[in-house]
């Protein structure tokens, strides 16, 4: 059975207009779950107590099988969390806000910096001022991968990022996971998370609603493309019913309505959508 | 802790602050409240603090290996270390006024050594009642620093109106050094004492609110 490097289990925190309820999921070593939900829904107040950054009111959180509130230190030395860019220290060079980060890890290597930097095409006489979304993000994350972090954890990494630095991502993503880092990244662009996610987890109002492979989330349902009338007649059967340039698109689940409304693969983004929209529905 | 307190001058020091330092240079005014000075390095933190808002200081901090709590014990050692050099540059000064035979101060007390033990209390003061309020909310800077700057002003004002109507302030404290020298050096070791006290209870309560408290 492969490693575990991060169990969440009934992580709760309440905030007066939002509570975070019995979160619980967990990640294998080398494996890069996306962690997907609307906006609001609870990813960032997840991400956030699994760091105490949030004080969470309950939950048990273990990486790489330790206790994260007796092994607070070895644990952080051992991952790396990311949320948006390098959104600090705006004004400071990148090579004064480097020296600094490189102080507190005794296993910091400076090949692998410096190589990053490079990849990333990063100037460290600039600030992160004058560095893009794309850039700051990269910077971030070239600090995180040059402490030898065996988990990543990163909160929205490609939103702001043009199509092609988010492809450069993705294939910086697998190419890590191909070296054990395990890699946990919450967004809302589904499309990267097709291009390179093993698990997906989806929460909905601050509760988990699956955590699963992704080859069993593709098995487990199949987008339809209905008319009006058979969106009346099979209302029972079909999931997040909704409006459509022409007609309306559902998700079914598999071997349900085969012959009579022939399917096809179910994109994430497409199972997101409609199983909120049956959320919304149900009340 | 260490490479803390190094990120705290290499990133947080504002640098305001060096300059405030130098105002310890205000103890050769012949007639003046030399109690500002202690002020200004007071300013000077209160300037770190609002520029590591802006910066996501704290937020940069936690991603790095470090407990919450060992982050305010930084903070509370990084205040500490930068009162007491304001008090050696002022002690620095206060030589020089001997030296230059500058005499009595008669805008209150006089820059001896029982003044510094006082001026110490004053620090640990603003220690034990600015930071636990910096930590309750650590998005709003000024207020707290405004309730502490009025509570650390009033003891400021009663140090001095003292100098005037205490017959131990006026006929002891406030006299040129050597003289009282005995009751001079009780004074600075209360204050240094206090000063310790003072900050480590203010750090501790820190760091408890700190624990609770959400980025």
């Amino acid at each position: 059975m492969a490693e575990k490097v991060l169990e969440i289990r009934g992580l709760c925190k309440d905030y007066p207009a939002f509570h975070l309820k019995d979160v619980s999921f967990s990640l294998e070593r080398g494996r890069i779950m996306g962690f997907i939900g609307r906006n609001g829904a609870g990813k960032t107040t997840t991400l956030k107590s699994a760091l105490n950054i949030v004080h969470p009111a309950a939950g048990e959180l273990k990486y790489f099988g330790l206790d994260f509130a007796e092994n607070e230190l070895e644990i952080k030395r051992r991952i790396a969390f990311v949320s948006g860019g390098a959104n600090y220290y705006p004004n400071k060079k990148l090579a004064a806000i480097t020296a600094v980060t490189r102080s507190f890890y005794g296993h910091w290597d400076e090949a692998a910096y410096r190589r990053y930097l490079k990849l990333f095409n990063l100037d460290e006489s600039k600030t992160p001022k004058a560095l893009s979304a794309g850039m700051q993000v990269k910077y971030a994350l070239a600090l995180a991968l040059s402490h030898g972090a065996e988990l990543l954890i990163l909160d929205e990494p490609t939103s702001g990022l043009d199509p092609v630095s988010r492809d450069e991502l993705v294939d910086v993503f697998l190419s890590l996971a191909d070296e054990g880092v395990s890699i946990l990244f919450s967004t809302h662009i589904t499309d990267d998370l097709d291009k390179c996610a093993d698990d997906v987890t989806y929460i909905r109002n601050g509760e988990i609603v699956f955590s699963l492979p992704i080859g069993e989330l593709r098995e487990k349902y199949c987008a339809v493309a209905v008319t009006a009338e058979q969106a009346e007649k099979y209302a029972d059967k079909l999931i997040g019913c909704k409006r459509a340039k022409e007609g309306f698109t559902a998700l079914v689940e598999r071997g349900e309505l085969e012959e009579e409304l022939p399917g096809r693969a179910a994109g994430l983004e497409e199972i997101m959508v409609h199983l909120d929209k049956e959320a919304r529905d149900d009340g | 802790m260490a490479k803390l307190l190094k990120k705290e001058f290499r990133l947080f020091t504002h640098p305001t602050s060096w300059m405030f330092l130098a105002f310890g240079a205000m103890v050769l005014i012949p007639g003046y409240p030399m109690y500002v000075p202690l002020f200004w390095v007071t300013l000077g933190l209160f300037y770190a603090c609002l520029s590591a808002r802006e910066n996501n200081d704290l937020y940069y901090t936690l991603l790095l290996p470090v407990r919450k709590r060992d982050a305010v014990r930084a903070r509370g050692l990084y205040f500490a270390l930068m009162e007491l050099l304001q008090l050696l540059v002022c002690a620095v000064f206060a030589v020089l006024r001997m030296a230059l035979k500058i005499g009595p101060n008669p805008a209150g007390m006089d820059a001896n050594l029982a003044f510094f033990g006082l001026g110490l209390i004053l620090m640990g003061l603003f220690n034990l009642l600015f930071l636990p309020r910096l930590y309750k909310k650590p998005s709003a800077v000024g207020k707290p620093f405004l309730i502490v700057t009025l509570l650390v002003f009033a003891y400021i004002v009663a140090a001095e109106v003292c100098c005037f109507v205490v017959p131990f302030f006026r006929d002891v404290l406030d006299t040129p050094d050597p003289q009282h020298l005995g009751a001079k050096l009780a004074v600075l070791a209360l204050g240094a004492t206090l000063f310790v006290l003072l900050t480590v209870l203010g750090v501790r309560r820190a760091e408890e609110i700190f624990e609770k408290v959400d980025l």
